[in-house]
């Protein structure tokens, strides 16, 4: 069989469309709000070896860790048809608690043809806090932990591994809906693909599916190949861990050999006793994020994107945590940190396209407490926004997600309805771009005004060590948070878990983006 | 009276009337600085010396180029304090995931333009803070010395209490610029949607109220020229599917931004009814883009359509578009893929066939394999280019990395764009609860007929419709179209506060207003159809379902969220979120002439090979002409078979047979 392009196009659509198509039964049924609403979900095809075939595009930081997960699922269970195989163990495939993965097979003549997997961040998994993404200090006070195992066998559900499931976390009704959800995704998946074995047969899919991983790579390799050979190198910080205030360096050097590359984090800090820890498949997705960024982002997400690149991220440290290291943030913070440090390495290799660094947080705000309106207990998650780095092409955009993630916000409106809440303030930090030829983005000001007592815990990046500038360019302005009380304004740090009385006000101010380019000579006072 | 539909498009303008039981059409150059020149040009032409008073119905184009162009007015957008950059946060979402560049659209109002005003209303919709008059009277001063053109109002929670945003009207009418209140041009929750919808209606208003002003300038003027004076009225498309009054139009511009393929759809979805089919899919295929809708007893609306990528929060027919079209382009990426779109050639320099095009698109594809006739393409008067296409094919061919035949790729090109426009239709059809296989095919658009057996072949649709004269669909919508007002109140009650007195008194007031805005629009009482309809969701969602408001609404919620969603939990508390009413005044139809079906033989105008796939493999087979026209009521073709007409071709392919009915529609379904 020889490779034909038009046929090639027509099974990228049709692997695509089969993964999206997925998610939207997953969306469709599931129940969390961030699964329905905030679309925090990835769906994925697989060949029989369990390399990635075609992945939808949903959650950057999902790219790399799905593969992970099916490779996992295969070595721990013996995946036979009608088999689904849960699993959320972040040293098991996973990547941190809340985000649960369901892989299944697809079995045509006798054996796997192809895996089908997706993963749904659920409103809560258990552990020490409501929303399991705690300031925590070790996995076990996280949620709880799922190591491959059967969900499903020969089509049947495990009532035992619900049950054991459903116990311990905090809203099971709930739970049980998103893992039914989840197993809808993966028989459409399933559907679909045999629809398309029964049109193509099975040796033309298969070739199909190996050429379509070899046209990714194709792609990946042309663009390493346009890289100046050289070692490109560079480092960044997290403020620290939550836990001591010790700043952790995340180092890189990406050596670019022709059309391949090594990606090579040592020299990264050890691993923390705070949850900022990034297990591989993390380090993995941020890889993938970026090359497939750099490549135009137009080329399918499959094995092939990475088989030019090599990762080295040696184990205990933040980039490969090993077990029993705590993890939540790593998947929303170190995450956009390790994007920060690839970047800033290929900066001077690419200087046609790579931006300054973004606001490099996702500002995580958890809010908890009992609405005074009705008696009942109310929980509120939510990401804030930064600016985004300018870029040899322009300014960056003011207010916008960036990088490894995508969420939308909740309208000032609707947060006022359904919280005893009153947002005082919802606009752009002005003059946080940092300055350069093209500016950098602003950051964003949010002001939370309580109505009653509440608990409230901020997870967030980019208070102490500033999104840099490029050629030039000045660093955005760090964030801030704030405590107003009685007029009073305290800094609170960048991590933190605090009571508020009724009449206080948080305000939290995000990162600007880094400046491009020397900034315009201010003009002389004459 | 005598009704006029004109649809002013990119290229052409067109006009329908229909007198005595006869169809009268016009197909004009569109004239894109001064679009009325063409409008009144196809007026005058189609009225008759003896007419006086006659309706116009118009879908114009004048404000979705002002917002795709950035060329609306310099306007001013006053806020809530601490509010003045939701314009520009929008949802802090990006639409490039992979794009490492800024890729948001600039917010039509700059920062330097964005004023914040001291006042507050609670989500109880009691007055916190009262406004700042003061202020606001300081802030007149300088909107003029900045020579603001139109100002935007929009306070939180002003569908609540609107008090601050008509006080603030107050005290800037002396400006003497349009103003644009947010409770009056969408009522409703999410200061977001609701201030991007205010701030595209002051952004449009002067510029379509010079546009309306003219043109009804000009209508007046139509009656110089002859014996009596004319009594034009002037209605304009929306893009709720309906029509409302000049003025109405030019004090909410913003509702007729997506009037275009709005008309494409009224169109398509009355020839449907009239031969009683009532479950259809609106394909809509031009240059550079497709249109698909599905429409199931009822056109749907949504409200969370985009224009020039921004947001608008008033109904909408529900449109999916994707970036393929006839002048898509055909390219072999770095990777070796075959791709097509969405990049497009446009109407310059347009395909290769054309003469001057120097990359090869759909239509390039059509015309290597013989499906277009080269000499009646627009009725003759655009003379398409075989040889040059065949030369451009055999250059394409290298470009493969193995040997192709020329025809192999335009098959393949045809194959990739259909693999586009299934994956549209299957988005608005299965994602959403509903199998193809229920539904009727309606193809228009220069290009709709090219591909439609196609499509319904991948999806299983057992009938494709082609009406007739499927260029002038969307002209066709327009005059059919009622006029429409839709009205809404966020109320944002929880199931246990829901009372019917509540929901009785708010009601009660939107359709008070509606009654009267459809008096004010000329419809005595039993022409006005009044309709109650709710938003609601599961308390904590945060998208909602509109339904009709039935004493059962409940219970009817939760089987269409089953439909929608794919499960529904009646245990669970829901959110009455939004009342609307929809006001239709229900204009006079024309009737339709319809022509007894007769076994007659039908000539071929040509026979010619034309390349088709069969069984995987490209066959020449040869293939009959006709001229649509001569097509009359009860004609049958057998496939192979190629229906030539002024602006359209449509493919019957092997296995298929068409028939025109009594509306010389014409019917393809596959042989049994």
């Amino acid at each position: 069989m020889s490779r034909d392009p038009i046929k090639l196009e027509i099974f990228k659509s049709l692997f695509i469309s089969i993964a999206e198509e997925m998610g939207v039964t997953l969306r469709r049924t599931a129940f969390s709000p961030n699964i329905k609403e905030r679309r925090d979900y990835s769906c994925a095809i697989f060949d029989g070896e369990g390399r990635l075939v075609a992945q939808g595009d949903h959650m950057p930081v999902h790219l790399g860790s799905m593969p992970m997960s099916v490779r996992k699922a295969i070595e721990a269970v013996a995946l036979e048809p009608g088999d689904v195989v849960v699993l959320n163990d972040p040293y098991e495939g996973g990547t941190h608690l809340p985000d649960v993965t369901l892989v299944s097979a697809v079995y045509v003549e006798g054996r796997p043809f192809f895996y089908v997997a997706n993963r749904a961040h659920h409103a809560d998994i258990g552990g020490m806090s409501a929303g399991s993404m705690p300031l925590s200090t070790e996995i076990f006070q996280e949620g709880l932990r799922i190591p491959p195992i059967k969900l499903y066998e020969r089509g049947r559900l495990n009532a035992s591994v619900m049950r054991l499931i459903l116990a311990n976390v905090r809203t099971p009704v709930e739970r049980e809906g998103d893992l039914t959800a989840q197993l809808a995704a993966n028989r459409t998946g399933e559907k679909r693909l045999r629809e398309v074995v029964a049109k193509y047969g099975v040796e033309e899919v298969a070739f199909y599916m190996r050429e379509l991983q070899a046209y990714a790579e194709r792609m990946v390799r042309a663009r390493l190949a346009a890289i100046p050979d050289g070692d490109y190198g560079a480092e960044d910080y997290l403020d620290d861990d939550g836990i001591t205030e010790a700043p952790i360096p995340i180092r890189v050097t990406i050596r670019i050999r022709g059309d391949s590359a090594i990606v090579d984090f040592t020299g990264s800090a050890p691993q923390t006793r705070g949850n900022v820890n990034a297990v591989y498949a993390i380090t993995l997705s941020a890889v993938y994020y970026v090359f497939r960024a750099i490549t135009g982002g137009d080329i399918p997400a499959n094995a092939g994107v990475l088989a030019p690149i090599t990762v080295i991220a040696p184990e205990g440290t933040v980039v490969n945590a090993v077990f029993p290291a705590p993890v939540a943030a790593g998947n929303v913070e170190t995450s956009q940190r390790l994007v920060d440090v690839l970047l800033k390495a290929l900066a001077p290799a690419l200087p046609d396209i790579i931006p300054a660094a973004s606001s490099g947080t996702m500002n995580n705000l958890t809010l908890g407490g009992i609405d005074p309106r009705t008696g009942a207990p109310f929980a509120y998650y939510e990401t804030i926004a930064g600016g985004m780095g300018a870029s040899p092409q322009g300014d960056g955009d003011s207010g916008v997600h960036t990088h490894m993630t995508n969420s939308l916000n909740t309208p000032v409106e609707a947060l006022e309805y359904a919280l005893p809440v009153r947002v005082r303030r919802y606009g752009l930090r002005a003059g946080s771009g940092g300055r350069g030829r093209h500016r950098g983005g602003d950051g964003i000001i949010r002001e939370i005004e309580f109505l009653t007592d509440a608990d409230v815990a901020i997870l967030s990046e980019r208070r102490r060590f500033a999104p840099y500038g490029l050629h030039g360019g000045e660093p955005g302005r760090p964030g801030e948070n704030v405590l107003i009380s009685n007029g009073v304004e305290r800094r609170l740090p960048g991590k933190v878990n605090i009571r508020v009385k009724k009449g206080d006000v948080i305000s939290i101010r995000t990162p600007g983006g880094g400046g491009w380019g020397p900034p315009p000579e201010a003009p002389s006072p004459s | 009276m005598l009704r006029i539909g004109v649809d002013t498009g990119g290229t052409f303008t067109d006009v329908i009337l229909v007198r005595d039981g006869t169809i009268v059409t016009l197909k004009l150059p569109s004239t894109p600085k001064h679009p009325e020149e063409a409008v009144l040009a196809g007026v005058s032409e189609v009225l008759g010396e003896d007419d006086v008073e006659f309706e116009l119905v118009h879908g114009t184009t004048v404000g979705t180029n002002a917002l795709l162009e950035r060329k609306g007015a310099r306007t001013a957008l006053l806020t809530t304090e601490g509010f003045e950059d939701v314009l520009e946060i929008g949802r802090q979402n990006r639409p490039g995931l992979y794009q490492l560049t800024a890729s948001r659209p600039k917010p039509l109002v700059p920062r330097a333009l964005r004023f914040g005003v001291r006042e507050r209303v609670t989500s109880a919709g009691e007055v916190l803070i009262p406004l700042d008059r003061d202020q606001v009277h300081e802030l007149r001063a300088r909107l003029a010395q900045w020579g603001v053109e139109s100002i935007a109002v929009c306070y939180l929670f002003a569908f609540l209490e609107p008090r601050h945003e008509r006080e603030t009207a107050e005290l800037l009418a002396d400006l003497g610029v349009p103003i644009s209140l947010s409770h009056e041009i969408l009522p409703e929750f999410r200061e977001y949607e609701r201030t991007s919808t205010t701030v595209m209606n002051a952004y449009l208003a002067p510029l379509m109220g010079r546009y309306l002003r003219r043109l009804e300038e000009g209508l007046t003027r139509l009656g110089d020229a002859r014996r009596s004076p004319v009594r034009p009225v002037l209605r304009i498309m929306q893009s709720n599917g309906g029509s409302i009054s000049a003025r109405a139009a030019a004090e909410q511009p913003v509702r007729t931004v997506l009037s275009g393929p709005a008309g494409g759809v009224v169109g398509a979805f009355a020839t449907a009814q009239r031969i009683g089919l009532s479950r259809i899919i609106t394909f809509d295929m031009g240059g550079t883009s497709t249109d698909v809708s599905l429409v199931d007893g009822a056109i749907q609306t949504t409200h969370e359509a985009r224009i020039a990528e921004l947001p608008i929060g008033i109904p909408v027919i529900d449109i999916h578009t994707v970036g393929a079209g006839g002048g898509s382009i055909a390219r072999v990426d770095e990777g070796g893929a075959l791709r097509v779109g969405p990049e497009s050639a446009g109407a310059d320099p347009g395909p290769v066939c054309y003469g001057r095009g120097e990359e090869i698109t759909v239509t390039d594809a059509h015309l290597l394999l013989g499906r277009l006739d080269p000499d009646r393409f627009l009725g003759g008067a655009m003379p398409l280019y075989p040889a040059r296409t065949r030369e451009y094919f055999r250059a394409f061919r290298h470009r493969f990395p193995r040997p192709a035949s020329e025809v192999e790729i335009a098959l393949g090109i045809l194959d990739v764009a259909n693999a586009n426009m299934a994956r549209a239709i299957k988005v608005i059809s299965i994602e959403r609860g509903h199998d193809p296989r229920d539904f009727t095919l309606i193809a228009f658009g220069g290009a709709g007929g090219l591909h439609a057996c196609d499509l319904a072949e991948m999806l299983s649709i057992p009938r494709v419709l082609v009406p007739k004269h499927p260029g002038l669909l969307s002209a066709l919508g327009v005059l059919l179209s009622d006029v429409v007002k839709d009205y809404s109140q966020t109320v944002m009650l929880a199931q246990e506060e829901i009372a019917s007195e509540r929901l009785e008194g708010v009601f009660s007031r939107l359709e008070a207003r509606a009654r009267a805005d459809l008096r004010a629009e000329g419809f005595p009482p039993d022409r006005i159809r009044l309709s109650r309809l709710v938003d609601v969701r599961y308390a904590g969602q945060a998208f909602e379902l509109s339904l009709p408001f039935t004493s059962d609404f409940l219970a009817e919620f939760h089987r269409a969220h089953e439909r929608r969603y794919g499960y529904a939990d009646p245990a669970r508390k829901v959110e009455l979120v939004t009342l609307r009413v929809r006001a239709c005044g229900i204009t006079e139809k024309p009737v339709f002439p319809s022509h007894e079906r007769r076994a007659i033989a039908v000539e071929p105008v040509a026979r010619r090979p034309v390349y088709f796939r069969e069984k995987g493999s490209p066959i020449a087979r040869e293939t009959s002409f006709y001229w649509r026209e001569a097509l009359a009521p009860g004609a049958t073709l057998a496939g192979p078979a190629i229906v030539l007409e002024y602006s359209a071709t449509t493919v019957v392919p092997p296995g298929w047979r068409a028939e025109v009915d009594e509306y010389e529609n014409l019917i393809l379904s596959r042989e049994q």
